[in-house]
C-alpha cells in the first residue's frame, strides 16, 4: 500500500508530463491537461504542483536555452522519476480497486 | 483587431513579485501569443501571484540590532518574547502598517468595548516590561524583583 497518495491534479499532471515526453514543460502540460481533461488550468497551479512533486522527487527538471517568443525567457523542462511511475501505478492500482467495488459501474461504458 | 502585445502592467507585476519563476512568466507570454486573450492573462496572472503569495509567506524577523546576550541567558524563567526587538514601528509582531489599521478599524467596527481590555492589557504589560527593564540594568539586586 503507498505511503502517500497523490492528488487527482497531481496525478494528471504527472500522466501530462509522461504524455508529452521530451516536451514536457509548463505550457504543454497545461495543453495536454486541458484537452484530455476538459478543464481550464492555472498555469500557476501546474507550477505550484510540478513544485510539490519535486519536493517529493517524483519529478525531476532542468532549464532549457531563452527563446525569443517569450521573451527571452527560459522552458523549465520536467521528467517523471521512476518514484513517479511507482506513484502513479500505485494511485492507478487503489483506483481501480475503488472502481472494481461499485458494482454498477461495472462494465458501464459511457 | 485584438492587440497581440501582453498588457505591460501585467508583465510588469510578475517581473516584479515572481523574478524567481522565469519559466512561468515566459509560459504566460508564449500562451497569451496563442490565445490573445488579455481577460486570460490577467486571470492567470492574479492567479499565479495570490498562489505565489499564499506559498511563500515567509516570517520576516527584525534584525537584532544590540549585541548582547539574550536575557533568558541571565534569567531563564523570563518569557522570550519579552526580548524581542520591534522595528516596525508596531505592537504587535508580525502586524504592521495597513494590516495594523486595518485591524483597529475592525475592532473599532465590530467590538468597541474591546479597548478597555486592549487598554487593559497594555497597561500590565507595560509595567512588567518596565519591571524587566529595570531588572536587566540593576546587576546588583535582580533577586528583589522577580520571585523564584
Amino acid at each position: 500500500m503507498p505511503r502517500d497518495l497523490l492528488t487527482d491534479f497531481e496525478l494528471m499532471i504527472l500522466l501530462a508530463t509522461l504524455r508529452a515526453a521530451d516536451d514536457a514543460y509548463g505550457v504543454t502540460i497545461a495543453r495536454e491537461i486541458e484537452r484530455t481533461g476538459g478543464r481550464t488550468v492555472v498555469l500557476g497551479a501546474v507550477y505550484a504542483a510540478l513544485d510539490r512533486l519535486e519536493r517529493n522527487r517524483m519529478v525531476t527538471s532542468d532549464v532549457g536555452d531563452p527563446t525569443p517568443e517569450r521573451g527571452g525567457r527560459a522552458k523549465r523542462f520536467f521528467r517523471v522519476t521512476p518514484e513517479g511511475i511507482r506513484a502513479v501505478k500505485d494511485m492507478q492500482r487503489a483506483l481501480v480497486a475503488l472502481w472494481t467495488g461499485i458494482p454498477e459501474l461495472k462494465g458501464t461504458r459511457t | 483587431m485584438k492587440n497581440v502585445q501582453p498588457p505591460r502592467l501585467a508583465v510588469a507585476l510578475l517581473n516584479r513579485f515572481l523574478p524567481d519563476n522565469e519559466p512561468l512568466v515566459g509560459d504566460l507570454l508564449e500562451e497569451f501569443a496563442v490565445r490573445k486573450s488579455r481577460v486570460w492573462l490577467w486571470r492567470q496572472v492574479v492567479l499565479a501571484l495570490l498562489m505565489d503569495a499564499f506559498r511563500n509567506r515567509v516570517e520576516v524577523r527584525p534584525l537584532k540590532l544590540v549585541d548582547r546576550p539574550p536575557l533568558e541567558v541571565k534569567r531563564p524563567d523570563i518569557r522570550p518574547w519579552t526580548r524581542t526587538v520591534n522595528l516596525t514601528g508596531s505592537p504587535l509582531p508580525g502586524v504592521g502598517g495597513l494590516s495594523l489599521v486595518i485591524l483597529v478599524t475592525l475592532m473599532t467596527i465590530v467590538s468597541p468595548q474591546l479597548w478597555c481590555l486592549v487598554l487593559g492589557l497594555a497597561l500590565v504589560l507595560m509595567r512588567r516590561h518596565t519591571g524587566l527593564r529595570r531588572l536587566d540594568g540593576d546587576s546588583g539586586s535582580p533577586l528583589h524583583l522577580v520571585g523564584p
